[in-house]
């Protein structure tokens, strides 16, 4: 066994998870664009939570939250943007000493439910059938017509991100769903300013290529390549995230000949809802990060 | 005797590996929470959503349970002759009602 903990797991690529902070995006999909790393999609594939850049103040309970949620043993590597052969160098080591000794750090948040469990019956049950009581103080979903067929559905309301993978970061929406469609979005906070090197075509292709689950494709795009046409413009349905006539097809299009894709202004919570959750995602994804700041700032100052 | 052990055996096999299979219960209450990037739920996970290929998987179901029941039916339908052929009908007439009830919400409708 500890043959195999030496060599096979030591030369598979590092699961970290990233949480990245204003003015680190750019260089922080670059990092994973290298064989050794892999960025995980949730904080239970990850052992080692990277965080680049300053997180703001206001982000910090979600970072703690993001961490407690790393299984233990697990340990925290912080990225002032020293350069990335020295940043992978120190996660190798942290994953080396993880392995060895396994003991990781604390939870930071209190290992408690956020409320009491409450209830109406003598077993704290609950109140009348499905829609009764508030289980460890979060209400259960209540009906509401559904936006397509007018169906009374539960509707699920929760807050989504600064550091869902999925999300530009920084991005946290309160978004309310019934299944999968997205009937109620509103922003809570807009994404972290990004300097324009997070524009670059090659990324914002990257990233699109990435949630279609082309990671090696968004790697070797990274590395300089470009991905044949007609199976990237086939992966994206027509008429996807329509902004003055262009649709996502047509940004990946100029893209995938590196060039950026330039977008007027648009109101976001229009664009997503209606959209069922994956068409959503990819809606985000092919907006390019200078124009989702934008238009996430847009309803703050009015 | 040999029934009873094999039972036992397979038992005691299963419980085995439930308990080897069955999660530690160190979760902590983060790790207990659904991952929303660092955000938290309003609302309990448990809810009511339409499961939209519902007709469909009921258009399935009607036709692989005809399926399933024609084939032991077809070795006997010559020796047992009109009755295994009444109550075969008799099966279909039932099934055919929830397909019937399908063509009404629109299975057929292609879209």
């Amino acid at each position: 066994m500890a043959v195999i903990g030496d060599t096979l797991a030591a030369r598979a690529p590092a699961a970290v998870f990233a949480a990245i902070g204003p003015g680190r995006q750019a260089g922080t999909e670059r990092l994973f664009a290298r064989r050794d790393m892999r960025r995980a999609s949730t904080p239970r594939d990850a052992s080692i939570l990277l965080v680049a850049g300053d997180i703001p103040s206001e982000a910090s309970e979600a970072l703690a939250r993001v961490h407690d949620q790393i299984p233990p043993p697990r340990a925290t590597v912080q990225w002032q943007g020293e350069d990335p052969d020295r940043i992978v160098a120190r996660v190798m080591e942290t994953l080396k000493d993880l392995r060895v000794s396994a003991t990781g750090e604390e939870n930071r948040l209190p290992d408690a439910p956020p409320n009491e469990w409450k209830g109406i019956g003598p077993h704290g049950q609950g109140g009348k059938g499905m829609m009764g009581g508030t289980p460890y103080g979060r209400p259960m979903a209540m009906t509401g017509p559904d936006i397509r067929d007018g169906l009374q559905l539960d509707r699920y309301s929760a807050r989504i991100g600064p550091f869902a993978p999925m999300l530009p970061p920084g991005l946290t929406l309160e978004v309310t769903l019934q299944g999968d469609v997205i009937c109620d979005v509103s922003i809570d906070s807009p994404p972290f300013a990004q300097p324009a090197d997070a524009d670059a075509p090659d990324l914002c292709l990257a990233r699109v290529l990435r949630l279609l689950g082309l990671d090696r494709a968004a790697d070797r795009v990274l590395g300089g390549k470009r991905p044949g046409a007609l199976w990237v413009q086939g992966a994206i349905s027509r008429g996807l995230g329509r902004i003055d006539g262009t649709d996502m097809r047509d940004r990946v299009a100029a893209w995938r000949k590196g060039e950026a894709a330039p977008l007027g202004p648009f109101d976001l919570p229009r664009l997503l809802i209606g959209a069922e959750w994956s068409e959503a995602m990819l809606i985000l994804a092919s907006l390019p990060p200078s124009a989702l700041i934008r238009a996430a700032r847009a309803p703050e100052a009015a | 005797m040999v029934t009873f052990a094999v039972i036992l055996g397979w038992t005691a096999l299963a419980v085995l590996f439930a308990i080897a299979l069955s999660p530690s219960a160190t979760a902590s209450a983060p790790q207990a929470m659904p991952f929303l990037g660092g955000g938290s739920a309003e609302t309990h996970a448990w809810q009511r959503f339409h499961f939209r290929p519902y007709t469909m998987s009921l258009l399935f179901i009607a036709f692989e349970m005809e399926m399933m029941f024609m084939y032991p039916w077809a070795v006997v339908f010559v020796s047992e002759g009109i009755k295994a052929l009444a109550e075969m009908g008799m099966f279909l007439a039932i099934l055919s009602v929830g397909i019937l009830y399908g063509w009404r919400e629109g299975i057929f409708r292609w879209q």
